[in-house]
């Protein structure tokens, strides 16, 4: 009797060890796909130094303290031209605004997004939108902007403004986005 | 652990020479008058759901090709209704009557959580077997079995086998995010492999098939992921500053031929199997993107706008300067050389649609395959190099199609809700 038991224990044993050498075929996900751990970031508060200065009557002014939200606010978008990564005349009048804000708030950071219309290849798109986020990047350092206050991203095609498939929804998509950060 | 699906056990191999060659891409080829039997019980137990489905997903397979004409089922005589799986046991001369040239009989049986099938292509006018498989497996590998036989028939027929035992991988919305899907060819059985809750584009497999490549915006960069298929395991192979995008592995190593943008303008480069770079192969200011292979591995096939517009150019991997291979239209992009060497496929925008076309690697033969409405585009193809995989917007919503080399028998494949793009075609699974 014994014996029966482990002979039927062996079979076991040998029909798993064949189930798992099935199972190396198997796309994992076919099973419910593992729900990844989502990224929170938790903002934490960097100390600060405190500036203390002394000053003179005259220097007082009423300093508004560089609010992020409301450079967020003003920075404009700019436009583009199908497969064009040019600056036009009205997008160099924004980014000249944009500069300007950024110079008054010498504490905030930008990241510029690049953005493509759908019409075209989403690798060719891709990087024709880090060429818009670039030439944005590069006309803001001409003006003045240190380099180190801007990072660039393409987004190509993946984020656009308008779904719409028209030449109206288009021509809002290609853009470059200025994004106010830390 | 019931249910880790056994592996189909090809146990009966009965070999036979191939029928004749046949081109399958050659357009307006006779076709072959063929007749498709519903599977018979091999024993008592009667399970008509099976065979149809045995059927119906082998009859979807066929069509793909475009080689045969289907003898009407109406039609079929007594023979059709019996097992007779042997050539002696056939009424070939009731075949013969309703005009057929090819036979599929077959037989299954389901029995303690096994399905066995007999399937059996015979030549009617010579009154023999051509191919005669059997497979074991559990029941719901019913579709695995049909698609197995198709590539079988194909082998037998042709010389060469069918892709239909491969995979589509294909990235979807319908989540809300951009996902990275796998499917089988026929579009049945989509399943997420990815759930990064953000964008994933553009994947390919591994010359073993078993990973896949894409790029994700995870962690806030557009990266090159890696991940194994059956054990999803997944890691970071470039996470350079800028683009790392378009990842194509090489033909027989895990080189990966993609686009870097880490020195502030987009270049192709190589990386070797574990993400380190191997070689920079362009040098240009401009735009330089989306690299495909030559299946001999020595040259490689990219966009770059160095005239102006985008146009598509060939490399040496061993370095040496890019020569332009696409002279008509003025945006032609995603290129995707075929396994056998021949052709280069891409797409072109003319006016304000993009339709895909096919070039020999010297420049000749430039072919438009589709027309009508909808933009075509990123088309891949069959590891058999008998048919493109692409997506089309012609329904409204981007889905995945599938249609022959020539451009001919183009289908639907991917359902659900949501857009689907970036296809790609696995090697045999």
């Amino acid at each position: 009797m014994k014996k029966v038991v482990v002979m039927q224990w062996i079979a076991v044993v040998a029909l798993c060890s064949l189930l798992a050498v099935g199972c190396a075929k198997k796309p994992a996900a076919q099973q419910a796909p593992a729900e990844a751990p989502v990224e929170t970031k938790v903002a934490v508060e960097q100390p600060t130094a405190v500036a203390d200065q002394g000053v003179s009557e005259s220097s007082v002014k009423e300093q508004v303290p560089a609010d992020i939200e409301a450079v967020a606010r003003q920075l404009q978008r700019i436009h583009f031209d199908f497969d064009q990564f040019s600056l036009s005349a009205q997008a160099r009048d924004i980014l000249a605004a944009n500069a300007a804000l950024l110079q008054a708030n010498a504490g905030v950071k930008v990241r510029i997004e690049g953005h493509c219309d759908e019409r075209g290849s989403d690798e060719y798109n891709l990087a024709l939108g880090e060429r818009r986020a670039i030439a944005a990047r590069d006309y803001l350092v001409s003006l003045g902007v240190a380099a180190d206050r801007i990072s660039t991203i393409s987004y190509g095609e993946e984020m656009p403004l308008d779904p719409a498939s028209n030449e109206a929804a288009w021509a809002k998509n290609r853009r470059d986005e200025f994004k106010a950060v830390r | 652990m019931t249910r880790l699906i056994l592996p189909l056990l090809l146990l009966l191999v009965l070999v036979t020479p191939a029928w004749s060659a046949i081109e399958i891409s050659a357009p307006g080829q006779q076709q072959i008058p063929l007749a498709l039997t519903v599977l018979q019980p091999l024993d008592g137990g009667r399970n008509p759901a099976l065979a149809e489905e045995f059927n119906q997903v082998l009859s979807w397979d066929l069509e793909l090709t475009g080689l045969f004409s289907r003898i009407d089922p109406r039609a079929f005589l007594a023979d059709a209704g019996r097992l007779g799986l042997l050539s002696i046991d056939v009424d070939f001369a009731e075949w013969r009557l309703l005009g057929a040239e090819m036979l599929i009989k077959g037989g299954y049986s389901l029995r303690g959580g096994q399905l066995v099938v007999e399937a059996r292509l015979f030549d009617v006018r010579a009154r023999r077997l051509l191919n005669g498989r059997r497979y074991v497996g559990k029941p719901g590998d019913v579709r695995r079995i049909a698609h197995a036989f198709a590539d079988q028939i194909l082998k037998s027929l042709t010389g060469s086998l069918g892709p239909f035992s491969s995979r589509l991988a294909y990235i979807s919305d319908q989540s809300g995010r951009k996902e990275l899907y796998l499917m089988e060819v026929d579009g049945h059985k989509p399943v997420r492999i990815t759930n990064h809750r953000s964008i994933v584009l553009n994947p390919d497999f591994s010359a073993d098939g078993r990973r896949v490549i894409f790029t994700s915006y995870r962690a806030g960069n557009p990266d090159l992921y890696q991940r194994d298929i059956f054990s999803g395991r997944e890691s970071r192979l470039s996470a350079r500053r800028g683009l790392n995008v378009g990842g194509r592995f090489a033909p027989r190593d895990d080189r990966i031929a993609l686009t870097l943008s880490k020195d502030g303008n987009s270049e192709i480069y190589l990386l070797d199997g574990n993400g380190g770079i191997s070689k920079r192969l362009t040098r240009y200011w401009g735009i330089d993107i989306d690299p495909t292979w030559s299946p001999d591995g020595d040259r490689i096939a990219f966009v770059s706008n160095r005239r102006g517009n985008p146009h598509i150019f060939l490399l040496s991997t061993d370095g040496g300067d890019p020569q332009r291979l696409t002279l008509n239209g003025k945006y032609n992009v995603t290129p995707a050389w075929s396994p056998k060497g021949d052709w280069i496929a891409f797409s072109r925008k003319e006016g304000s649609l993009f339709d895909i076309y096919l070039i020999r690697p010297d420049g000749s033969e430039e072919r438009r395959l589709t027309f009508g409405p909808g933009n075509k585009e990123h088309p891949r193809w069959s590891p058999d190099g008998r048919f493109l995989v692409y997506s089309s917007d012609e329904s409204g919503r981007k889905a995945i199609y599938l249609m022959r080399a020539d451009g001919s028998g183009s289908v639907k494949v991917s359902g659900g809700s949501g857009n689907c793009n970036h296809p790609a075609w696995s090697p045999r699974w």
